[in-house]
């Protein structure tokens, strides 16, 4: 027996415990790796922000150096950068709740009850972003024209909703079928009404998911850009086009650039530490509470 | 506390040509207060007839009465009922305190107070008190089970309906939980419908039973009237474990010609077959004998196949000496007799333990004889 034979060698490996931290070594390496190709665009950016604006783009640049407001405060003197800033966290935040009013119902609906032609209902909420942007930024642009919206703050908040409808229903259609139906029949047992069953029973537990779709939704509208340019003109105007114009015809304000693109992060950043304990389970959807 | 009528219920999934019958034509009566088991394989129509009751599925024909209330139209809210699921959907994101009183903040008008009351009373008998602020995820199986069933109790419905509650167990809490709930319906004694597929539980548990297969309703009865006495060859074979033995044959002059072996029937059992051909002899495995040696009429040779020792028994798989197919049944032996695996033996089939089928339809021809105490009590209980 093979295994007889091997019991008799001597072991040639390292012992186990060597092996063990060997791995786990390598694993923190190749980690550590990663987090520095992650990390280390932030850091430049970052970094350039604090810089005086002579010093921004010099190559070598300058590891050492004495970091200076002197940017921020421009920033904020310019006031166009914080108006489009503070428009584009209300426009957004706006859409946000609009597509969650109108979407977390809709992937509700279509998990739990037999609608005709629902696969073809899904697969035209998902054609909403089979094509580029670039390919349906004119027919946009002539309806806001047609509907009085260009320029404005509500057609905006119209557009991101449009762009962030199909990713809610499709990532909460995955989400609520995760949930056993048994729980709404439990509930309606108990005496509850479908739509009590759905509010006090279905939507606690499904919280995760909703705040899941609540970050992506805000993250792709934060960061969108060719909409902006082509439906906006002042009353809308958005923070990323505000960045956007530091890359100007003649020469490009990296110390400016470098510190409203900081400005635009941490919004982001703050509403992601915010939700983040519901954030782990949520974008595991679909395994939380199947027994 | 109700008792409830089903009335030629029909349940149907689809329409038109594909449609599967899931309940077809089932009628029955439940007594007030009466533990019934609805008892099938997978597929038989037994959760379906539940969720009909419980008014979660809509029945495609027939009636349901809970009480006196025609409920047909009525949803699931206004029957007064109160269900444990399979699974216990107990809602994830409330501790047990709030889910045991969600059905009485959303059916009752009682105060907080008297809710709170009551919902700590019934923990302190479910023996779930000190689990009242928990989560369902952080309690076990075992304990999930008590605040469903807690859930349950505290809303002192008419009726419980029950869909399988113990399957997600293992086995000795399963056990052990069988008992607890049996304790209970007798305390509470409301009106009780249980869904198994296990038949273990539901001849340990139910008043009566209620035998389902594909849809159709097979057997009503106590379980002794269903195991003693079933309607057909399904039921015989669904109750008992391990399963009745079936060996079909034709009749030749007073003989059952099965494969392997001829069995001469009794006069008895010559009249229940009347002008019958194709019959089915049934034994259940504990009613037949293995002898080393020849000794009574009914009786013929067959080799020991496997041998299963379960201690105080052994199950002995066996093969007809003469047999064609390549087919075993069943006989079980005192665990302390000696018996190997190729050994002939000689397989006596006592002719008052013989149940008869027919051979097309599988109605039961001809039942067993029992010892006459026995037979007045299904008598009485019939």
């Amino acid at each position: 027996m093979a295994s007889v034979e091997d019991a008799a060698e001597p072991d040639r490996r390292l012992p186990k415990s060597t092996r063990k931290r060997l791995v786990e070594t390598g694993r923190h390496a190749l980690l550590l790796v990663w987090s520095f190709v992650v990390l280390f665009p932030l850091y430049w950016i970052i970094s350039m922000s604090l810089k005086p604006p002579s010093e921004a783009i010099a190559l070598p640049p300058d590891w050492i150096f004495l970091p200076t407001v002197y940017n921020y405060i421009q920033l904020l003197q310019e006031g166009s950068f914080v108006d489009a800033f503070l428009n584009s966290v209300f426009m957004i935040s706006a859409s946000v709740v609009l597509v969650l009013v109108i979407g977390v119902p809709a992937a509700y609906v279509l998990s739990r009850y037999d609608i005709p032609r629902q696969r073809d209902v899904l697969v035209w909420i998902l054609s909403s972003r089979m094509l580029p942007p670039v390919a349906v930024i004119i027919p946009f642009f002539v309806i806001f024209r047609a509907l009085n919206l260009y320029d404005t703050r509500i057609g905006m908040i119209f557009m991101y909703v449009t762009i962030n409808i199909s990713v809610v229903v499709w990532v909460m259609k995955a989400f609520f079928d995760g949930i056993p139906e048994t729980l709404e029949e439990a509930a309606r047992v108990d005496g509850a009404t479908q739509f009590q069953a759905f509010r006090k029973v279905i939507l606690p537990a499904a919280k995760p998911g909703i705040f899941s779709v609540a970050i992506i939704s805000f993250i792709f509208a934060w960061i969108e850009l060719l909409f902006s340019l082509v439906l906006t003109n002042s009353r809308a105007v958005t923070v990323t086009m505000e960045v956007y114009q530091f890359i100007g015809v003649r020469q490009i304000e990296w110390g400016m650039l470098a510190a409203a693109t900081t400005a635009t992060i941490v919004p982001v950043v703050v509403f992601v530490i915010a939700v983040n304990k519901y954030l782990a389970a949520g974008l595991s959807f679909g395994v939380v509470i199947k027994e | 506390m109700a008792q409830i009528t089903l009335d030629s219920v029909t349940k149907r999934f689809g329409s038109g040509d594909g449609a599967i019958v899931a309940v077809d034509d089932v009628s029955l009566g439940i007594e007030d207060g009466e533990f019934v088991v609805f008892v099938g394989p997978s597929g038989s129509g037994k959760s379906t007839l539940l969720r009909v009751v419980a008014g979660l599925e809509r029945q495609s024909e027939g009636d349901v009465v809970i009480g006196n209330t025609l409920v047909n139209e009525l949803g699931p809210r206004a029957r007064n009922i109160a269900m444990v699921f399979q699974n216990y959907a107990l809602y994830p994101n409330m501790t047990v305190e709030d889910n045991m009183s969600f059905g009485l903040k959303m059916s009752t008008d009682l105060d907080p107070d008297e809710i709170q009351e009551r919902v700590r009373d019934t923990a302190e008998t479910m023996g779930i008190g000190g689990l009242l602020d928990n989560t369902p995820g952080e309690m076990s199986g075992g304990q999930q089970q008590r605040v469903a069933l807690g859930r349950a109790i505290v809303r002192d419905p008419e009726v419980f309906l029950m869909d399988e509650p113990l399957s997600n167990l293992d086995a000795k809490l399963r056990t052990q939980m069988r008992t607890e709930i049996n304790r209970l319906q007798n305390e509470l004694d409301v009106t009780t419908l249980y869904v198994t597929h296990d038949q273990t539980e539901a001849m340990t548990m139910g008043d009566r039973l209620v035998v389902l297969n594909y849809g159709e309703l097979q057997q009503i009865g106590t379980p002794l009237d269903c195991f003693y006495r079933p309607a057909n060859r399904f039921v015989a074979g669904f109750l008992g474990s391990p399963s009745m033995n079936f060996f079909e044959g034709r009749i030749e002059g007073g003989t059952l010609r099965a494969d392997g072996f001829d069995y001469d029937l009794t006069e008895r059992m010559q009249s229940s077959v009347g002008s019958r051909n194709e019959v089915i002899l049934g034994i259940r495995p504990e009613d037949a004998a293995v002898h080393d040696r020849p000794s009574s009429d009914h009786e013929f040779e067959a080799l020991v196949d496997v041998v299963e020792p379960m201690g105080s028994i052994s199950y002995v798989y066996l093969r007809a000496a003469g047999q064609e197919a390549d087919r075993t049944f069943i006989v079980e032996t005192e665990g302390q007799r000696s018996i190997t695996e190729g050994e002939q033996v000689y397989v006596e089939v006592p002719d008052h333990d013989v149940h008869l089928f027919d051979g097309t339809d599988g109605e039961t021809i001809h039942q067993r004889r029992l010892k006459p105490d026995v037979e007045v009590t299904l008598q009485e209980e019939a």
